[in-house]
């Protein structure tokens, strides 16, 4: 009977990308997804994040067939409908925030529509992008770590659904990756060593809506004190030498002249804000016993932050006409500079008083009548203003008043107030008050906001300058002396200046009050704080030796190898270590291809069996099968013959043979021996002749 | 000019992989490029590196350096996937015309697991074949045949895009073996008039039928008395020698019989006589120009039958010869011998 032969195929498909993606390949996407969504959690809004949580959702129901994926209409209305939201919320703002919520918005809704492996890869496109965005914005080790762990969640999910159906699949997945990174890791490191880090190529500003947690350009009475509920990092600090007394620390960042209303403001000398970003990394090589490397946290605004009598060492940071210090751009992504102290106390002669007296004097028309009254009995009194100083310090000293988070509210003429009504106040109300009291006594004055104190990170190796260390003091020109530095909250609270605002505020409990989470908050617990330490100082190195590894960093390291390398050079060896690579991946897969060969005990085994026929004086021929060798070989070694014709057979039973038949070890002694026996014969007919 | 260049090409491949049933794939006569994803991913991170040098950030250099090499790392990964399997073509179907026609490839991946092979014969794809290292597997290709005759696939594409699908490893492999495929049935107008007169055509048959024999090589069922073993002693080759003229029965199906008709037509009325001949278990012989079948029942005698009217007219395609198991080729002797390589268990 002979039936007519239908197709047997295992699965006949097309090989084009249009098929179905596999549940197990998307639920690696799905996965991936939503874990490059959690660096973006404090800038995407919350309608967002619930729209990709539903729409991921749908889409692994649909997969599991509990659901059913949109038609055309419905998905073209929910695309619409969010995109409507989008529109309405963004208002036409661009910044980094618009641009990522648009990215993840694209990919949420590219869920409804990933039918095919084709869609697949385009989601994986966007994803690894996604991740690169991340890196923009978070730059921590646990950030990093999350985000290439969602790179490599992609990675495996690529090779589920390039074979979706091998049994352990995840495990080979994970293995096969892991020895990739494994074998690649050393061409990885050296590039990224060697790597020429150029300059931008053109200039974008990483434009961002969030508001930053720092001091800002103004100061009404009660801004600090809000502050002063934050742990959030301001900067970090090492230093070459031995680190100043905690009462000495004062960074000093801005300076307020105009007093408008309640409200204190930067008054002349604005500068016009160029677009652009900053150089990320100032000061190479040890630190000189003077000198400290500052790294500043992202603060979206142009000042950095100095002890005083500071210099400018790294070429990100000059000085101004105030004996401040700027960027050229806003501080986007964290930033390091290299200050050194100099002790000839010359920073403070700047601004020399007679060309801007004014500025320094101004005071509103109107208001706090009583300061100005008492400011002028003081003026009238001592004709020395260090001596009219030196009076009001100890007024703060001596009198009831108080440092606290929690003043009372001052509507109506609050210097007046505070100075002689509630006598409750925090460092900025405090700060004005004195301010205007000089101006008001002729002495030029300036509020100066900053921050003072640091704690120690682990170790002691750096300080720690958090938000609640934010601060804002007095600075009176004196003849002679220059801007002198008066402090009215170090008269009334020392401890805030000589420990630091837990200490200031232990009595009142006030301290982070507002603030669970924060690890600070919980001072008394001395593995917390051990822990929060070193998580900290482990992102403090990776921060400063693999984030901040950027263009002065490297030309440092590089001039300390022989030979003093430039970026020409660099671009060289980069050249040549993907060079090498390259070749050496190809010999290392070359030689171990020839090695496996030989290696091959069956055509070991073949190969001897020939040689053994080419002694025999029985060439192998092109093109002849085992069977026809054998023959050839009995005719020429007739005591062979019955051995040869055995091993012939052995060869086509190996080839031929079905699966379980073959391939043993058994097989192989057996051919063994019959190969030793055949020589013995073959030998032996030789000595007969 | 773009043909030209498509006929070079395929000109270059077929030097280079000559038609044989068993091929060993290696850095020889593996190709590989990148796939379209391949090529979007290449170009994203030349995006990811020019967002990295304008943000001068590093993590996003470090990603982009090690998402690099894991492609490099990739691209010798799906090399190897391929490089080091051996195919054999171990069975060439046979059918009738318009079916498909199963080959039956053993694929051998002795270094390492094969993962995610496709094999394809023009718009044939088998997909998702694993062969894990040190064993075997058969496949089965089915090639759809048009027309009766030898069904030789001019080449069999071996792919594999594993593991990531951003790179395409390809070879060839061209058989020598061909499919037979069969005419297509076409019952006859009137089969009673194709019976021959037995008497007659036998004696005819044995005066001249004497003289020459069908030489043909040894197949299973063949009886041992029938084998020129004269000849195998002096060649090594076992052949039958099919003397004509000792046929018994009358039952002849005719070529002939189907005068003034088209030659297809006519072997598709045979076609379907031996069908229904073989059904029926009646005995017949077949008479073709040049070749005669004796009459004979069985399904193998109905599938000889077949095949005789496969091939009739045609000529055996060959192009180049094929290397059979455990020949050398001067200087690539290791190469030359499938390494085949189930390994010492």
């Amino acid at each position: 009977m002979i039936n007519r032969l239908r197709k047997r195929g295992r699965s006949v498909e097309s090989l084009e990308t249009n098929e179905l993606v596999s549940g197990r390949a998307l639920i690696w996407l799905i996965a991936s997804f939503a874990l490059l969504l959690v660096p973006q959690w404090d800038r995407l809004p919350v309608w967002l994040m619930a729209s990709c949580a539903v729409l991921a959702g749908w889409r692994w129901l649909a997969q599991s067939g509990r659901l059913r994926l949109p038609g055309k209409w419905l998905r073209s209305g929910i695309m619409l409908t969010l995109v409507a939201i989008y529109i309405a919320t963004v208002q036409g703002r661009f910044t980094v925030e618009t641009a990522s919520s648009f990215f993840v918005l694209a990919v949420g809704l590219k869920w409804l529509e990933t039918r095919s492996v084709r869609d697949f890869y385009v989601l994986f496109f966007i994803l690894v992008y996604l991740a690169t965005v991340n890196f923009l914005f978070h730059q921590e080790i646990h950030w990093s770590v999350i985000n290439l762990v969602g790179v490599a969640l992609l990675l495996v999910g690529l090779q589920v659904v390039n074979a979706p159906d091998i049994p352990g699949a995840m495990k080979s997945g994970w293995r096969r990756l892991g020895m990739m990174l494994v074998k690649t890791l050393p061409i990885v490191v050296l590039l990224f060593v060697f790597f020429p880090r150029m300059a931008p190529l053109w200039s974008v500003p990483l434009v961002s809506g969030e508001a930053r947690t720092g001091i800002s350009d103004s100061m009404t009475p009660g801004d600090i004190s809000s502050l002063a509920q934050s742990s959030e990092r301001a900067f970090r600090v090492t230093f070459g030498g031995e680190t100043p007394p905690y009462r000495d620390r004062y960074w000093r960042g801005l300076i307020l002249d105009r007093l408008d209303g309640e409200t204190w403001q930067q008054g002349f000398g604005q500068q016009f804000r160029r677009p652009g970003r900053v150089s990320v990394d100032g000061g190479v090589g040890e630190l000189a016993s003077n000198q400290y490397d500052v790294l500043m946290e992202p603060t979206d605004q142009t000042w950095a932050f100095a002890l005083e009598d500071s210099r400018a060492v790294s070429n990100n940071v000059k000085p101004d006409d105030q004996g401040l210090f700027r960027f050229d751009r806003p501080a986007d992504s964290s930033v390091r500079y290299r200050m050194a102290i100099v002790d000839d106390g010359s920073s403070g002669q700047f601004g020399a008083v007679p060309d801007n007296a004014q500025r320094y004097l101004q005071l509103p028309r109107s208001g706090n009548p009583r300061a100005r009254e008492f400011a002028e009995d003081l003026a009238a009194e001592y004709d020395n203003p260090g001596a009219i100083v030196q009076h009001l310090l100890d007024r703060f000293r001596q009198q009831e008043y108080f440092y606290t988070l929690r003043p009372p509210a001052m509507p109506e003429d609050g210097i007046d107030a505070l100075l002689f009504d509630e006598k409750r106040g925090f460092c900025a109300h405090y700060a004005g008050a004195a301010t205007f009291v000089l101006r008001a006594a002729g002495i030029p004055a300036r509020v100066v906001v900053g921050y003072q104190g640091g704690d120690s990170g682990a170790d002691d190796e750096y300080l720690i300058v958090r938000q609640y260390d934010a601060h804002a003091w007095v600075e009176a020109w004196l003849p002679g002396q220059g801007w002198v530095r008066m402090d009215p909250t170090a008269a009334i609270a020392p401890q805030r200046i000589e420990s630091g605002l837990r200490d200031a505020m232990a009595e009142e409990g006030s301290f982070l009050e507002n603030d669970w989470t924060s690890p600070q908050r919980y001072g008394d617990m001395a593995m917390l704080q051990w822990a929060s330490l070193q998580l900290d100082r482990m992102n403090y190195h990776w921060q400063r030796w693999v984030v901040g590894y950027q263009g002065q960093s490297q030309m440092d390291l590089m001039s300390r190898l022989p030979g003093g390398l430039g970026m020409r050079e660099l671009g060289y060896i980069t050249a040549g270590i993907v060079g090498v690579g390259l070749l050496l991946a190809g010999l290392v897969n070359a030689w171990q291809y020839r090695r496996f060969e030989s290696r091959d005990p069956f055509s070991r085994i073949v190969t001897r069996w020939h040689r053994l026929c080419d002694r025999a004086g029985v060439p192998v021929r092109h093109g002849e099968t085992p069977s026809q060798l054998a023959f050839r070989l009995s005719r020429a070694k007739p005591a062979a013959a019955g051995t040869a014709t055995a091993f012939a057979r052995m060869i086509n039973k190996h080839y031929y043979g079905r699966e379980f038949e073959t391939g043993n070890s058994a097989e192989l002694g057996r051919m063994k021996r019959l190969l030793a026996t055949m020589k013995r014969q073959a030998d032996r007919k030789q000595q007969g002749e | 000019m773009f043909k030209v260049i498509r006929n070079r090409w395929q000109h270059w491949v077929n030097k280079r992989i000559p038609r044989s049933d068993q091929r060993s794939f290696g850095q020889r006569n593996i190709f590989i490029l990148p796939t379209g994803a391949g090529v979007v991913f290449g170009v994203l991170l030349l995006i990811m590196l020019i967002t990295g040098i304008n943000y001068q950030n590093s993590l996003i250099y470090l990603l982009t350096f090690l998402l690099s090499a894991v492609v490099v790392a990739a691209m010798h990964q799906t090399h190897r996937n391929l490089s080091g399997l051996e195919l054999t073509l171990i069975q060439a179907g046979e059918g009738f015309a318009g079916d498909v026609i199963p080959f039956r490839l053993r694929a051998v991946s002795p270094r390492h697991d094969t993962l995610a092979l496709s094999l394809a014969c023009d718009d044939v794809v088998l997909n998702q074949q694993h062969i894990p290292a040190g064993q075997q597997a058969d496949l089965n290709l089915s090639v759809p045949s048009q027309h009766r005759g030898y069904l030789q696939p001019d080449r069999i594409l071996v792919e594999t895009r594993f593991p990531f699908g951003l790179f395409r490893a390809w070879s060839w492999l061209r058989p020598v073996t061909s499919g037979i495929v069969y005419p297509n049935p076409v019952p006859a107008p009137d089969v009673t008039s194709t019976v021959q007169d037995g008497e007659e055509q036998s004696k005819s048959r044995s005066i001249d039928g004497n003289d020459h024999a069908d030489i043909r090589p040894w197949r299973e069922g063949d009886m041992s008395q029938r084998v020129q073993w004269k000849r195998y002693a002096r060649t090594g080759e076992m052949v039958i020698a099919d003397w004509e003229g000792e046929q018994g029965s009358p039952h002849w199906l005719d070529y002939e019989a189907f005068s003034g008709l088209d030659r297809e037509l006519r072997l598709g009325y045979l076609a379907h006589q031996v069908l229904e001949r073989s059904r029926n278990n009646s005995r017949f012989g077949l008479n073709l120009p040049g070749q005669v079948i004796e009459p004979d029942t069985g399904a193998a005698h109905a599938n000889r039958c077949l095949k005789a009217l496969a091939v009739f007219g045609l000529e055996q395609p060959r192009e180049g010869g094929p290397l059979p198991h455990g020949t050398r080729t001067g200087e690539g002797a290791g190469h030359a011998i499938p390494a085949s390589g189930r390994g010492a268990a």
